[in-house]
């Protein structure tokens, strides 16, 4: 936490995460069946992240507008007037909340949630360990993402080590930016690395990203040598990543300088996370965007097969045309 | 999601293009009823014409209460239709179990229509009768009195949502294989040598009556070859009419002697099947036909290998045989859309299992029968594969994918082991269990010899809740249905509000069981059904009729309704009221008087702040396991008092879970009066949130062995979650590992609700969609509107 003074005995004592979800039955993070750690706190901003509550690294209070039934316990709970119930709706003052938690068990209705509870290891292992069953059916595991997870590194190998003793398979999702021994130490403990390459464009990746593309490009490398499993996936967002160039570009980095590649995966943009940005008080930009066609989505898959990735497969949801009727319900699909 | 998932009509899983055009036109013609005014299988009275004369017996229907208003109505108005049948004089001083079987064989000899329809191969389609009960004045005068006693019980705990009970048919697997094997002469013969063995008189009468049966059922099969040879005498295609005469020639033969080939197998199967329905007057319901792919390859493969027969000619004989199923669905024409509830007759068949060393037993006829399902796309006759650890990848994949492609799944999946540890917790022999099979909708069973009473009786859990809260009484009525427990605010701890609920639990399986005794009771003593008889064994060896419990083996199971709501509410007490004290008893007894109006804070808390089942939360799951283990043995070693059957425990919730929301109080888990229960064993709607592999844990955890029955679990998938073969992989993995660690039986929908709501605002459009509904599939659009939008909210909540 940015001011609180650092205490070292406390934090021996106890090591806690930001965990801001725990995912199961998790089938699009990995192979198998898993489940999916979200960690809070990310180095990138980019405009189209679907997990908003996952940038700020320190907890943050959101209100379900339809859960609230208007009991008002929570006013009274909270020791520092965050909280104001308007005829709009509730109106946190986020300069004054700090996320105790305080309004969040006040409330009967569970209309206000701290996103982002500090976790122990053993408690985050206790509950993911629970499905181990499906991950040996099924040859899946655990992954952690976030956020981006290399942020925080000292829980991250905690439990990934934890993990890796119990013989279950760690996938480790990230941007791919993080500073460099963050990065060796936490990949080099995945048996599995989901590698996000956004834009190629060294401009716009600082636009997007507010983070250089060396950086990115600098692990990426790195990692292509050490011989682990890694699947590379871009965001396809309408507007910034979706050329035609940019897929190639990527395409043809990783056939050049990742050549172990063992999947490159296209995730078409969606908008379902419009109500996040709105509960955390964030401008969604994008919001009005519409999806993608699957032509697009097969269009830009063949370019990337095309620059000799035949690893290359999308999905995710696409735009259902009127026109589209016989081909509906075949919304997600893949290619490659 | 922005993307709309609406399925078109079109892609909604539809017949094979390529079936036959017989079978496609015979498939047509099924559901073409409006058209269909030459061949209705509509329900035939029969009587013997005495004024006292009785044709349809209600305390069968007891587990159906909707039509308890028309009972009367039912049977005056099929008496009134009733055909006299002319009996021989001398008829009046048989024993009641050989009139019985007089009355049947006369029945089959002069009384049902014999019709083949164009392009069969298979025949015998008009088999829904409503049987002379073949009752003398006395015996009529007490069945009334008897009846009378039992309708008064039945509408009490019906009314008061406790539950139900009736002495159902079907619902058991009766013995085809040895009338495949041996034919009816064979069993004929073996009835002739034990008479001249029998003890006493009564015994060897009742061997006449099967024996009679047994005669009943060649010379039904013979007016059909006589019908066969009639038509294929002035069929001017000769390729028909050459297959009329072979038809002939087969309805010579079977069921009376040995089938042969494989046409002569599924034919004799057919009409001892059908027969089974028309003697107990019960158009479907649950009568299983069990391991078919098991008892029907040896025919299978000695005709493919003397070359007598190809796959393709095999699978249209079964598919021939697969349409006769549905016929059982005739009586509904008329009725039309209706609330749906009889939707489906799990006529079940089953594929799949082990065999006697614990090897998998799949073998190409199960993989044919998979092509039928799929091809034909028909409501009956009802699939079921049995998955173990040993099921082969490919076999697995194939039905994974037929899962996930079918919006609305195809089949019921049951686990061996689990079920098997069931059947042996309840005492069946060990060498016998690999050999089980589950009839209607999933309930576990004994082939051949095994009638467990498998939907006889449901009791409605959550209602002992509400007894705790109403100190015995109903909270609407004030009706007294148990014992005072006293005062819930005077309880001073969890253990005491513990013990309340278990004396309340006990009243009320007390008072339904003791309609289920009456109901098993009266059935025993005034409709014997020797033909059924004939064909289960022990019935023969014992002297007893089926419906005396002569079975070899014979349970009454008691299907539990509500168990994840009863869970959740005992949960929230005991969390909220005495561990975190953040609940008053006062206010809790107050707010669930109140149907919570003007509780909504404490209602919200109890539904936010309680543990709930089936989430993989350890808290919750250990009430439902302790409320599941309770009540499932509290009644184990009880006896139906007449016929000695004993009670047994499963998860069914039918349509109750949706039917006693209205009789059932408000709850402490935050449900309000009206508020559909929860189902079989799944958790209450909504209160899952943490995907289905925290939904198996939860299940697993509960200790199913004391519910042999079996155990109704639906877990929905959206079609994107199996979107492509990576997914259904996944799919399977989590098939096998909820074989290792959940329930017996598991029920997958792969549909997403605005594929539904389109079905419910098109319904001509989606005719063919199909879904799974506690342990039935049923047409969505033939659904009454209230169970559609109970489904529609279950898929809408995704998982």
């Amino acid at each position: 936490m940015r001011s609180s003074p650092a205490n070292p005995t406390a934090s021996e004592a106890a090591l806690t995460g930001t965990v801001f979800n725990i995912q199961r039955y998790s089938t699009e993070d990995g192979p198998g069946i898993r489940t999916t750690v979200f960690l809070k706190g990310c180095p990138m901003r980019c405009p189209w992240c679907h997990n908003p509550e996952g940038i700020s690294p320190k907890p943050e209070l959101v209100w379900y507008s339809a859960r609230c039934i208007g009991a008002r316990d929570c006013l009274k709970a909270c020791p520092r007037g965050a909280l104001e119930l308007t005829p709009g709706g509730m109106r946190i003052y986020r300069d004054a909340c700090e996320a105790c938690g305080s309004c969040e068990e006040a409330c009967p209705a569970a209309a206000l949630e701290v996103i982002g509870k500090k976790r122990t290891p053993e408690e985050v292992l206790d509950e993911v360990l629970r499905d181990r069953v499906f991950y040996e059916k099924s040859g899946g595991g655990v992954t952690l993402s976030g956020g981006e997870p290399c942020l925080q590194r000292d829980f991250s190998r905690e439990l990934m080590m934890r993990l890796k003793e119990q013989g279950i398979h760690v996938a480790l999702d990230t941007c791919g930016s993080a500073p460099r021994d963050h990065f060796r130490e936490l990949a080099g403990l995945a048996d599995l690395v989901l590698f996000d390459l956004k834009v190629m464009d060294t401009e716009l990746h600082r636009e997007y990203t507010g983070i250089e593309l060396e950086r990115v490009l600098d692990n990426a490398e790195w990692l292509a040598q050490q011989g682990k499993q890694i699947w590379v996936r871009t965001p396809v967002i309408p507007g910034h990543t979706d050329s035609e160039d940019n897929i190639r570009a990527i395409a043809r980095f990783i056939r050049e300088r990742m050549p172990g590649v063992e999947r490159y995966d296209l995730l078409a943009y969606n908008n379902t996370c419009r109500g996040k940005y709105e509960r955390l008080d964030l401008e969604f930009s994008l919001a009005g965007e519409p999806l993608l066609s699957r032509e697009e989505m097969e269009r830009l898959c063949a370019a990337a097969v095309e620059e000799g990735l035949g690893c290359a497969r999308w999905s995710g949801a696409t735009r259902l045309e009127a026109a589209e009727g016989e081909a509906a319900g075949a919304e997600e699909g893949k290619g490659g | 999601m922005e993307a709309s998932e609406v399925v078109a009509p079109q892609n909604i899983w539809k017949p094979f293009e390529g079936l036959s055009p017989r079978v496609s036109r015979l498939r047509e013609e099924y559901f073409s009823f409006e058209k269909r005014d030459y061949f209705r299988n509509e329900v035939m009275p029969f009587t013997t014409g005495m004024p006292w004369d009785e044709v349809w017996l209600p305390p069968l229907w007891g587990v159906v209460p909707e039509i308890y208003a028309f009972f009367d109505a039912y049977a005056e108005g099929l008496k009134a239709l009733a055909r006299p049948v002319e009996m021989p004089s001398g008829f009046w001083r048989n024993s009641l179990v050989m009139r019985r079987a007089l009355f049947f064989r006369e029945v089959c000899r002069r009384g049902l229509p014999v019709k083949i329809l164009d392009g069969e191969l298979v025949v015998g389609g008009q088999f829904n009768t409503a049987l002379s009960l073949c009752l003398n004045r006395r015996e009529a005068r007490r069945l009334k009195r008897a009846q009378k006693r039992w309708r008064k019980r039945a509408d009490e705990i019906n009314s008061t949502g406790m539950g139900n009970a009736g002495a159902v048919p079907g619902h058991l697997i009766p013995d085809y294989p040895s009338v495949l094997s041996l034919g009816f002469r064979g069993l004929k013969e073996r009835f002739g040598r034990m008479r001249e063995e029998a003890g006493d008189r009564g015994h060897r009468d009742f061997l006449d009556a099967l024996i009679v049966c047994c005669e009943a059922a060649r010379d039904l099969a013979a007016r059909y070859a006589e019908e066969a040879e009639r038509l294929a005498a002035r069929e001017p295609d000769r390729l028909r009419s050459e297959e009329l005469a072979e038809v002939a020639r087969i309805c010579r033969k079977v069921p009376w002697e040995p089938a042969e080939t494989f046409h002569e197998a599924i034919q004799s199967l057919w009409f001892a099947h059908m027969l089974v329905m028309a003697a107990e007057s019960y158009p479907g319901p649950g009568l299983s036909p069990g391991r078919v792919d098991q008892y029907l390859y040896p025919y299978y493969r000695s005709d493919l290998e003397k070359g007598r027969l190809t796959r393709e000619n095999a699978k249209e004989i079964l598919q021939c045989w697969w349409i006769k199923h549905n016929y059982a669905y005739d009586y509904q024409g008329r009725v039309g859309e209706n609330q749906g509830i009889n939707s489906s007759f799990g006529q079940l068949i089953t594929i799949g299992g082990i065999d006697a060393e614990g090897n998998d037993a799949s073998n190409d006829l199960t993989w044919l029968i998979l092509e039928v399902i799929e091809e034909m796309n028909m409501l009956e006759p009802k699939p079921n594969v049995r998955l173990h650890r040993n099921t082969p990848d490919d076999l697995l994949r194939r039905v994974a994918g037929m899962i996930a492609r079918s919006q609305g799944s195809p089949f019921l999946l049951n686990f061996d082991e689990a079920s098997m540890a069931g059947l042996a917790w309840q005492g069946l022999p060990k060498e016998r269990l690999w050999d089980y099979a589950p009839v209607g909708c999933l309930e576990n069973t004994l082939q051949g010899d095994d009638r467990s009473g498998t939907v006889d009786v449901n009791v409605n859990l959550a209602k002992a809740v509400e007894m705790v809260f109403g100190r015995g009484r109903d909270m609407a009525t004030g009706k007294r249905l148990g014992p005072d427990t006293g005062d819930p605010r005077g309880f001073a701890t969890w253990e005491d509000f513990r013990s309340a609920f278990e004396t309340q639990l006990k009243a009320l399986l007390d008072r339904v069981l003791a309609v289920s005794d009456e109901s098993d009771s009266l059935r025993a003593r005034f409709q014997p059904t020797p033909y059924l008889s004939a064909i289960v064994g022990g019935c023969a060896e014992s002297g007893r009729d089926i419906t005396d419990g002569g079975a070899r083996y014979n349970f009454i199971t008691v299907e539990g309704i509500a168990l994840g709501t009863a869970a959740d509410s005992l949960a929230a007490v005991k969390k909220l009221v005495y561990e975190d004290k953040r609940v008053g008893m006062d206010e809790l007894v107050r707010a669930l008087a109140d149907d919570f109006e003007g509780h909504e804070t404490l209602r919200q808390t109890l539904l936010n702040r309680a543990p709930k089942y089936g989430n993989d939360d350890d808290y919750a799951d250990e009430v439902a396991r302790w409320l599941s283990r309770t009540w499932t043995t509290s009644f184990w070693g009880r006896v139906s008092p007449h016929t000695r059957r004993k009670y047994r425990a499963g998860y069914l919730s039918w349509n109750y879970w949706i039917a006693y929301a209205p009789s059932t109080a408000a709850t402490p888990d935050g449900r309000k009066r009206g508020t559909h229960l929860s189902n079989g064993i799944g958790p209450v709607d909504g209160a899952d949130r943490k995907g289905p592999t925290a939904v198996a844990l939860s299940v697993s955890k509960l200790g199913l062995e004391t519910a042999p029955n079996g155990d109704s679990h639906t877990i929905s998938f959206t079609p994107s979650l199996l979107r492509d073969e990576e997914h259904v992989e996944k799919l399977m993995a989590f098939l096998r590992a909820y074989g290792e660690r959940g329930g017996t039986a598991l029920q997958v929908n792969v549909i997403n609700p605005d594929t539904l709501r389109a079905a419910q605002a098109d319904p001509q459009s989606y005719r063919n969609l199909m879904v799974r509904v506690t342990g039935y599939n049923a047409y969505f659009v033939m659904l009454g509107k209230a169970i559609q939008d109970e489904i529609i909210a279950r898929e809408s909540h995704r998982l």
